[in-house]
């Protein structure tokens, strides 16, 4: 390659050559080996009131060379930075399961190798990202997105200019980096955003020309969405000023997924402001709705103990303490039941999207 | 004997009446055979698999005896054939000094025939009922004698077919002929039903395997029915001084006992047979027993009621006698369990302890040995047995339990060695599960008084001071161990960090030159010096800890003791209320 390293590239490797240079000065001391990375758990995050999202508070952790418990972690840890410095210098970008392949390789003497899953590397590279504080776009790794959007705008990419008003059946699928310098947003022109959990149902609204009609777009992360739709949701709220409504199964996972969109999760805590959207709204489904559109009860489900469980947990969540979402809880556990967006099609194939959503929407009847 | 036959025997002395003469000498005639019958479990010939272990008992304890008598080095051989369903042959067979014409009846055809009853003296063969016992339940399973080839170091060898005539309790011999092959030695074959050969841990082979662990100076062979032939080779050349036969007394004196002795006194009067017959029994005692009992000292001794000895062990219970004596106990010897256990266990560590006699219940001396042997072939493997990473067998602890140098195999769980054993805490000994560890543990107990829990006598009683006893030797035993097996623990800990840190050294190397443009050979060069100096630091702190533990008393442990036995006692004043609590409610 002989495009030239930008700036900002070297200003990102950089940062990780200092990471180096500190373990450098470490080992030359004769001192263990230790790199330090903020706390990714429960107990190092919280909710900041001022940006309305979660936040990575500033517990420190060690990463000790020399401590068994850490040893094969701390290798690891300096494989993905080597790794992701020397992607950068080659201006390539690569996939999170491409860096898992190009650093797997059995150590020499041993049967061990560096890595035995994916999902050792994907943790490390969150640690890495977490602690130099910078984007995984911005290290040039993406993640495999899967999400669909479709609606009144059209996107540029690269030389590629889409309308997504022209996406068939399928919808566009939204790729991994939606950074400005990469995806650009132009002749938008729907209102709102409706962002449903299910892909199913998505195919349902797009199959109805939902968006067509009610003059929106729509999007999918395909249960619990990756980055990509998280990041274009916030672009295209922060920049166009759209309001964001979330459609999701009136059940624990479901209020999850909606508070991920809404304030970001704990495992990557440390990029939320630029992941989540804390203007979005829960339009439903509710178990409020069962008995205000008279959904007939045999398509509920019975709540089990890790529903249960979950919703204690979640009632005790900061960003879950309004009233209302307090009351959804309170509901669904007195009632014990749960109910899926597709149940909404006993009353009918068409019943969401002509008729329960267009009056939600109207009564503006949401959770905030 | 036919039953039908003996049916009617007992019906005609009903027919006899109510002569007191008559009833007596029937009774005579009838008591062994009836005490055989009526009492096989107390003799051990309950449950076919333990009437075959007690059989094959019954010879080797008979060889091993005779041979230490003799001052021979003991060369025996056991076969088990089997002939069909339950049904087999046993053949034993030693290079003792034989029988004589005269002597092969009374060894093989009279029960109760041995001088081993009432005797203070320890020794080997206190379970069973000695060979006759084998001719007599061979006799009444299979019809058939018990043959015996036998032959001194004089007189010709001879071949003899015994029974036993249960009327008299009489040896019958048959076909008694000379051999013309010269013989030394005592073989004995006889055939058994409703007995059962199984590989168990309470088979005849785990038998002869710990047989020859406590007499390590027997050369003992097996040959199973299968035809394997297992062979426990002799480790010592040395044969064991005889224990010797001590006085009985006072305080471990029983009614009955006293009883039996003045029949046979030569002294004139009770006191002079007391202070003759009974240990540590002098004049200032008989001068405190005179003002404790109702009748005259001076009597003559045969004349003693029950009642008189039954005021005389009273008596004795409120004198303060001398501790018994202890020099007649023979404990196999801590080099002797040493070589033994080595040779025939395999394990990779073993440390024995033979501790200094001491007396229980006031008066019986006794002693105790442990062994414990770790790693290699120590512990047991048991039948569908979990693997290891390595896909071996996990070994199990084994529990090898001696009264008087013999193997117990029976009524493991009341026995106070099994107590023993599992009261230590063998976590503070380095060992973290001690019902899955290759562990052999090893106690023998000896004394001239064995407490068995039952008739079976196949359990020790749990003494205090035996319990004690055993707990003192298990934890010095278990300290020596703990040493061995931390140290090794650390070593193996060691190797295994230095393994991984090296391992994972050169990946980091080449990151961190990736990193930094720096050449990787110096780095990786840094880090294993690194490693090295940081196992050092952990190492000094390992010694440290250790060192403390190579500083605790005897005293120490026993201090502990003390308190887990009051723990103990709490736990069970505790379990007890609750108990009761329990019923309460109900």
């Amino acid at each position: 390659m002989t495009e030239k390293i930008s700036k900002r590239d070297k200003q990102v490797m950089k940062s990780l050559e200092d990471v180096g240079h500190e373990i450098f000065k470490q080992i030359q001391k004769g001192d263990n080996p230790t790199y330090e990375l903020p706390v990714r758990n429960l107990n190092n995050v919280f909710f900041d009131e001022k940006s309305k999202t979660i936040k990575l508070g500033d517990k420190k952790s060690e990463r000790q060379f020399i401590n068994v418990a850490h040893s094969r972690k701390f290798m690891q840890t300096m494989l993905v930075a080597a790794e992701i410095n020397k992607v950068i210098r080659e201006s390539a970008t690569v996939s999170i399961r491409d860096l898992y392949y190009a650093l797997k390789h059995t150590i020499a003497d041993t049967n061990e190798n560096t890595f035995e899953e994916q999902g050792e590397s994907d943790p490390i590279i969150e640690d890495i990202e977490a602690s130099v504080n910078l984007l995984r776009e911005e290290l040039h790794l993406s993640a495999s997105s899967k999400g669909v959007i479709a609606g009144n705008m059209k996107i540029k990419d690269g030389k590629d200019t889409i309308d997504l008003t022209k996406m068939g059946s399928g919808g566009w699928g939204v790729p991994s980096n939606v950074e400005p310098d990469r995806i650009e947003i132009k002749d938008l022109k729907a209102e709102y955003i409706l962002f449903i959990e299910k892909d199913a149902v998505w195919k349902r609204f797009n199959e109805d020309n939902f968006w067509k009609k009610n003059n929106c777009i729509i999007i999918t992360g395909r249960g619990q969405p990756s980055r990509a739709e998280r990041r274009l949701t916030q672009r295209l709220h922060k920049e166009f000023n759209l309001p964001v409504y979330a459609l999701m199964d009136a059940d624990p996972w479901g209020m999850y997924i909606y508070s991920v969109i809404k304030q970001g999760s704990i495992s990557l805590s440390y990029s939320e402001e630029s992941l989540a959207t804390p203007a979005t709204k829960f339009i439903g489904l509710t178990t409020q709705d069962v008995e205000t559109y008279k959904i007939p009860k045999e398509v509920t489900i019975k709540l089990n103990q890790g529903d249960v469980k979950r919703l204690n947990e979640m009632k005790n969540y900061p960003w879950f303490k309004k009233k209302e979402w307090q009351n959804e809880f309170d509901n669904m556990k007195k009632k014990n039941y749960k109910l899926e967006l597709e149940a909404l099609s006993r009353k009918g194939i068409r019943y969401i999207t002509e008729t329960y959503l267009p009056k939600k929407m109207k009564e503006e009847d949401f959770l905030p | 004997m036919s039953e039908e036959k003996k049916d009617a025997k007992e019906i005609s002395i009903e027919e006899k009446g109510n002569n007191a003469e008559q009833i007596s000498k029937e009774f005579k005639e009838h008591s062994v055979a009836e005490f055989f019958k009526k009492n096989m479990q107390m003799l051990g010939l309950t449950g076919k698999i333990k009437a075959m272990t007690t059989i094959v008992h019954e010879y080797v304890t008979n060889s091993l005896d005779a041979c230490e008598e003799a001052k021979i080095l003991p060369d025996i051989e056991v076969q088990i054939n089997e002939l069909g369903n339950e049904h087999y042959e046993i053949i034993s067979k030693d290079n003792g000094p034989g029988l004589t014409n005269e002597t092969v009846g009374k060894a093989f055809g009279k029960l109760l025939a041995g001088t081993k009853f009432h005797r203070m003296m320890q020794m080997r063969g206190q379970q069973g009922i000695g060979c006759s016992g084998a001719t007599m339940l061979s006799q009444i399973t299979t019809g058939r004698p018990t043959k015996v080839i036998t032959g001194t170091e004089t007189g010709k060898a001879i071949s003899v077919e015994i029974t036993i005539d249960p009327k008299k309790n009489e040896p019958k011999l048959a076909n008694l002929t000379e051999l013309k092959k010269e013989f030394k030695g005592t073989a004995v074959k006889s055939q058994f039903k409703g007995v059962k050969y199984v590989n168990s841990e309470q088979a005849p082979l785990e038998y002869l395997r710990r047989t020859a662990i406590a007499n390590p100076h027997a050369q003992i062979t097996f040959i199973d029915p299968s035809g394997v032939k297992t062979v426990f080779e002799r480790t010592s050349k040395i044969i064991p001084k005889k224990p010797l036969e001590m006085k009985s007394h006072p305080r471990g004196i029983t009614i009955d006992e006293i009883i039996t002795l003045s029949k046979r006194t030569k002294a004139r009067k009770v006191n002079s047979f007391l202070k003759e017959e009974l240990d540590r029994m002098g004049d200032k005692a008989v001068q405190d027993l005179t003002k404790m009992v109702s009748f005259d000292l001076n009597k003559d001794p045969k004349q003693l009621e029950w009642d008189e000895a039954e005021e005389i062990v009273k008596g004795f219970q409120k004198i303060d006698f001398i501790a018994p004596r202890t020099d007649g106990l023979r404990p196999i010897g801590e080099e002797r369990i040493k070589k033994s256990i080595l040779s025939i266990v395999t394990p990779e560590f073993l440390e024995v302890n033979t501790r200094k006699p001491q007396v229980y219940a006031g008066g019986f001396p006794f002693q105790i040995e442990v062994g414990v042997a770790w790693g290699g072939g120590a512990g047991k493997t048991v039948s569908n047995a979990e693997k290891d990473e390595e896909g071996r067998a996990v070994r199990k602890i084994e529990i090898m339990r001696f009264a008087n140098n013999a193997p117990l195999l029976f009524d493991s769980g009341g026995c106070a060695i099994t107590k023993a054993v599992q009261s230590i805490e063998w976590k503070r000994y380095g060992i973290r599960d001690a019902e899955n560890v290759a562990m052999t543990v090893f106690v023998n107990m000896v004394s001239v008084h064995i407490p068995y829990t039952s008739a079976g006598k196949q359990a020790i009683s749990d003494e205090d001071k035996i319990m004690e006893e055993m707990r003192l030797a298990l934890m010095d035993v278990g300290r020596k161990i703990y040493r061995y097996v931390g140290f090794k623990k650390r070593e193996e800990e060691k190797q295994k960090k230095r393994k991984l840190f090296n391992k994972y050294a050169t990946e980091v190397a080449i990151a961190v030159s990736e990193l930094t443009g720096k050449p990787m050979k110096p780095i990786e060069q840094k880090l294993l010096e690194i490693i090295i100096k940081r196992l050092k630091i952990e190492e000094a702190k390992d010694a440290k800890e250790q060192a403390k533990w190579e500083n605790v008393s005897e005293e120490e442990i026993e201090k502990e003791y003390e308190k887990t036995k009051e723990k103990e006692v709490k736990a069970k004043k505790k379990k007890k209320t609750k108990v009761k609590n329990k019923g309460d409610e109900e």
